[in-house]
């Protein structure tokens, strides 16, 4: 209930949800666009302000309360720039690591770690993800069940994962 | 880590392999999901890395020329996921374990035994007597039968061999020599050994020590 959230309780939801505002603001307008920073500090903004004047009523999650406002957002901002709006926003084409890699230095150490792995999850990572190849067509160049395809990526991150542990 | 239902999306949502709906939908999932956010965020970052670098990382890599299908074997095993496949090692490694702990008890186990330095696996004898320890020195030893046409040797100790004989019978007198060697007090061991007519070493007893107590 909007009384009831204090100062204290605002702050944690603006520290959990910042990360994943931004994150769909850069994915819906793409990171390389200098203006995300902006929108996302809008939508955080008006977060706050909707909470404290009661506006959130507590009849959705804050999640999904906090969605909606990204999302008629980024809607706004698209409409403004290209003055037309048929449907919801495109996504962007897949941006750079910088643009999710605030040290380039991690995504460095992830590359090595990429290179070093061993050759049957190094080829289910090039071709899904760098050859951008469907499950199935990944699962018939390499004679595996198209499950298998994704187990053995999963596989992967958790061995980068482990060879990242610091 | 916890899991969620959802994370199986995650690739086709990174990947832009979904319709508008999915996608809302799938967004609406992550902004109240913190197990499926941190692993977008960690899955969005290697695929970030792979599209950037993907030339350097995978320059040794010769794509698959042939396409194949899976196998039947492998179709099969596709049903079965890592956790069953985990369960039924753990299984298969208790009935293992089971199985070798009770095996001793279901079959007498074949004896070992050495001819100087090789090792022989044989038929055991039994010895009958003297297998405690006796009050006065003993003047036979005898054993079970180790089958027909069988030749014995019997080796008797103290510190050092002190007699041996050989006998087609399952038991011998010992001399009186020999009787005279042995004195109250001192522990002894006797042993008896098998041979075919062709003088292969078939059975071998345990070393069994007494003691003449008087």
């Amino acid at each position: 209930m909007i009384g009831s959230i204090t100062d204290i309780e605002l702050d944690e939801i603006i520290t959990k949800y910042r990360p994943i505002i931004t994150f769909k603001v850069k994915k819906s307008i793409g990171g390389q666009t200098p203006d995300w920073e902006d929108i996302a500090n809008e939508i955080i903004t008006n977060v706050i302000d909707k909470v404290k004047s009661g506006e959130f009523r507590g009849e959705s999650s804050i999640g999904t309360y906090i969605f909606t406002i990204t999302k008629r957002r980024i809607i706004d901002h698209i409409r403004g720039k290209s003055k037309i709006l048929r449907h919801a926003p495109e996504v962007d084409p897949f941006p750079q690591p910088h643009v999710y890699f605030e040290n380039k230095e991690k995504a460095e150490t992830l590359a090595n770690a990429i290179e070093s792995l061993k050759p049957k999850y190094k080829e289910i990572l090039y071709l899904y993800y760098y050859k951008d190849l469907s499950r199935e067509e990944v699962a018939q160049k390499l004679g595996i069940p198209p499950n298998r395809v994704s187990e053995r990526v999963n596989y992967a991150q958790k061995l980068l994962k482990k060879i990242l542990k610091p | 880590m916890k899991k969620c239902n959802n994370e199986s999306k995650i690739d086709d949502y990174l990947l832009n392999r979904m319709s508008e709906d999915e996608r809302e939908s799938f967004e609406i999932h992550y902004f109240t999901c913190p197990v499926c956010f941190k692993k977008i965020v960690e899955r969005n970052e290697l695929i970030s890395v792979i599209k950037d670098k993907g030339s350097i990382i995978f320059k040794d890599i010769q794509e698959p020329r042939q396409e194949r299908k899976p196998s039947i074997f492998e179709s099969i095993t596709a049903l079965i996921s890592p956790k069953q496949w985990a369960v039924a090692a753990v299984s298969a490694a208790l009935i293992l374990v089971i199985a070798i702990g009770f095996a001793p008890n279901l079959k007498k186990q074949s004896p070992q035994f050495f001819i100087n330095d090789d090792l022989v696996r044989g038929e055991s004898i039994t010895l009958i007597s003297p297998v405690i320890n006796i009050n006065s020195v003993p003047d036979q030893f005898t054993w079970k039968s180790s089958g027909k046409d069988v030749e014995y040797k019997i080796y008797i100790y103290n510190s050092h061999p002190l007699w041996t004989t050989t006998t087609k019978n399952t038991s011998i007198t010992l001399p009186e020599a020999v009787q005279a060697k042995m004195v109250p007090g001192e522990k002894y061991s006797w042993q008896v050994k098998s041979f075919s007519p062709e003088g292969t070493l078939i059975a071998v007893s345990r070393k069994v020590q007494f003691q003449i107590t008087n």
